[in-house]
């Protein structure tokens, strides 16, 4: 029944947003959801860390035939992060929107998108994870569009597009793999492929369909330029979300598929894997460091970001599949801040170009703490918890004799600390230019500086209590890098 | 639009349709039809009263506003997933009762036809909401 929370909670705000009741209300209720679910999700980590693996077969029909609804550890610790992000970006939402679209269902369409990413983290079958899939394409389309500024609908356009690209190939992908398996469920193919044999071959052109599609999603190496086309357009606070959850449910998607399916076949697959991710975590940073735009930087650094999660699991190994997982929670909260606080410049200086801007440092220190310790954390510096992510990576990377890559992945920090420090000196801390004219639009921030705390203070808790992070995170590895115990679980055998 | 033939007419047709639409939502269950298709055909019905008597004669006729069909649609559906909940069984099971009936077949009713319920109203408000809006938009007549 937990499980059912994650879809049912947000499902009800949706319900009441069709209704006429007073803004003030909708905003109360709002933030109620996002509590609501935030203590599903602890309820849910509590649990599991004593069971293991939790599901729900919805209409009672058991796994292969029905659709099944399942937790591990690694979806529970991606749902607590999902949750933790969604009451950070609710508060930030109260005031940093602008009333005209909040009365025009922004926050419907928000948790549209978190009932999507919900449902992606426990989704046992190909069609249902395609379907929560599409339900975050058409939240995200309409958030990208709210309010319908010219730029905005220019990026909607390419997001929109190459999004369909990807949902076309995954779907087409889930088809042929469909006729030639008979089974969707993730637990009920894995064990079939592994009754294969040398027959697998077969799968491979309906397997690279799908994870073209994650790849587009999770914006992998050649398949990233819709992200940073169109993630600078929509409202700050909305590219903030996007940012923290859109691409990781590809990614989440990516390392659920291969360790269940592709996995049988690795020696086709991990060289991929691996040649994708590097090459992803250098094409981002350097393209990052040429960019003049706050968020544009940004949405680079996504992209290499995300490699460092995707050489995880190529590495394949318990420590580096644990790594992987550890980056990928610390990359929501951080990626997520570094966009709050641009949304908080923006609001405050009505631009984000990088020559315009100045002396942040001296206006608010506050705020410039908070980046700082998001953007630290990104580029990796102790004891944040980009450090003991990318440490654990490296490591492993170099136990698993990788090391050219665990080298590429130092060079790439040392980057990624670059690109911080330029936004960091060019935002924060140079003097505004002569003769650009420099305002401040004021107001009440108290519930944005909240939201954006609770993230920096995340990071800074992921860094302190690395340990016994890292200590969950290498179980739910274990439970990857066997998956007869998922399956056996979800098919009850 | 003002003849008087396709007045009459298209007055007829779009009850003609919502009954049959609610004759297809009945039947959905185990025969073609169910809310879905209902919905879309209830709702044709009225895209051509609003063609012909423009989108202010079809608010009026709808009575509610499009979006309240979709949140009723919405809240029907979620109730029929959680009432199987409620008596200790996984959500979306199917739970049926027979109201037995004198003279005509008994009537056999359960979640699933509150559910296509939902869909039917969701179906429903959506498209007449879209057509509203464009030919408000357009000015249409």
């Amino acid at each position: 029944m937990i499980l059912f929370g994650f879809i049912f909670f947000p499902l009800l705000y949706i319900i009441v947003g069709f209704f006429p009741f007073p803004l003030k209300w909708k905003k109360v209720l709002a933030l109620l959801t996002v509590g609501g679910n935030l203590v599903n999700a602890v309820n849910l980590i509590y649990k599991i860390s004593h069971v293991g693996m939790i599901k729900v077969s919805p209409g009672s029909w058991p796994a292969p035939f029905g659709i099944t609804l399942v937790a591990d550890r690694m979806s529970a610790f991606l749902l607590l992060i999902t949750a933790i992000v969604a009451v950070s970006i609710v508060l930030f939402s109260l005031q940093s929107v602008d009333r005209p679209r909040l009365e025009r269902g922004y926050f419907q369409f928000l948790f549209g998108i978190i009932i999507g990413v919900n449902g992606s983290f426990i989704a046992g079958d190909l069609f249902n994870l395609y379907v929560w899939f599409e339900v975050m394409l058409m939240a995200s389309f309409i958030l990208m569009s709210h309010g319908g500024e010219q730029p905005q609908l220019e990026g909607a356009i390419k997001y929109l597009i190459l999004n369909l690209i990807s949902s076309f190939f995954f779907v087409a992908g889930i088809g042929l793999l469909y006729g030639k398996m008979g089974t969707l469920n993730l637990a009920d193919l894995s064990n079939k492929i592994s009754q294969l044999g040398d027959a697998k071959v077969i799968l491979n052109p309906s397997l690279v369909l799908i994870v073209v599609g994650f790849a587009i999603k999770g914006a992998l190496f050649p398949f990233f330029f819709w992200l940073p086309a169109s993630y600078h357009t929509p409202v700050p606070v909305v590219s903030a979300l996007f940012a923290g959850l859109l691409t990781k449910v590809g990614i989440y998607s990516l390392i659920r598929f291969y360790t269940l399916i592709l996995y049988h076949n690795s020696a086709f697959w991990n060289p991929w894997i691996l040649g994708v991710g590097t090459v992803s975590m250098v094409i981002g940073v350097f393209t990052a460091s040429s960019q003049f735009d706050f968020r544009k930087k940004l949405s680079f650094h996504i992209i290499s970001q995300v490699g460092y999660v995707v050489i995880g699991l190529g590495f394949f190994t318990l420590s580096g599949l644990a790594g992987a997982l550890f980056f990928l929670g610390h990359n929501m909260f951080a990626k997520t801040n570094t966009y709050l606080v641009a949304g908080w410049v923006h609001k405050r200086k009505g631009t984000l170009d990088l020559k315009n801007l100045g002396d942040v440092f001296k206006e608010s220190p506050v705020w410039s703490v908070l980046f700082i310790i998001s953007a630290f954390s990104l580029a990796g510096l102790p004891p944040l918890s980009g450090f003991i992510g990318k440490y654990s990576l490296i490591k492993s990377g170099i136990e698993a004799h990788h090391l050219f890559i665990s080298l590429v992945a130092l060079f790439v920090g040392i980057f990624t600390l670059f690109s911080m420090l330029k936004i960091w000196i060019e935002v924060f801390w140079k003097p505004v230019k002569e003769g650009v004219k420099s305002f401040t639009i004021a107001g009440d921030e108290r519930l944005m500086v909240t939201a954006s705390g609770i993230l920096a203070l995340m990071s800074v808790l992921m860094g302190i209590f690395g340990v016994p992070i890292i200590d969950y995170c290498t179980e739910a590895a274990a439970d990857l890098l066997s998956p007869e115990k998922y399956i056996r679980f979800v098919l009850n055998v | 639009m003002n003849n008087i033939v396709l007045r009459t007419i298209v007055n007829l047709i779009s009850r003609l349709l919502l009954y049959l639409s609610i004759y297809l939502l009945w039947r959905g269950h185990n025969a073609p039809g169910g809310g879905f298709i209902g919905g879309i055909i209830a709702a044709i019905g009225f895209v051509f009263y609003a063609i012909i008597y423009g989108p202010g004669k079809t608010r009026e006729r709808i009575k509610l506003p499009p979006m309240y069909y979709i949140g009723g649609g919405l809240f029907f559906s979620a109730l029929s997933t959680v009432i199987s909940v409620f008596t200790g069984r996984q959500p979306l099971t199917g739970l049926w009762i027979d109201i037995p009936l004198p003279v005509i077949e008994d009537i056999h009713l359960g979640t699933p036809f509150l559910f296509d319920m939902g869909v039917y109203l969701v179906v429903f408000g959506m498209i007449t909401a879209i057509i509203i809006n464009i030919m408000e938009v357009l000015r249409w007549n």
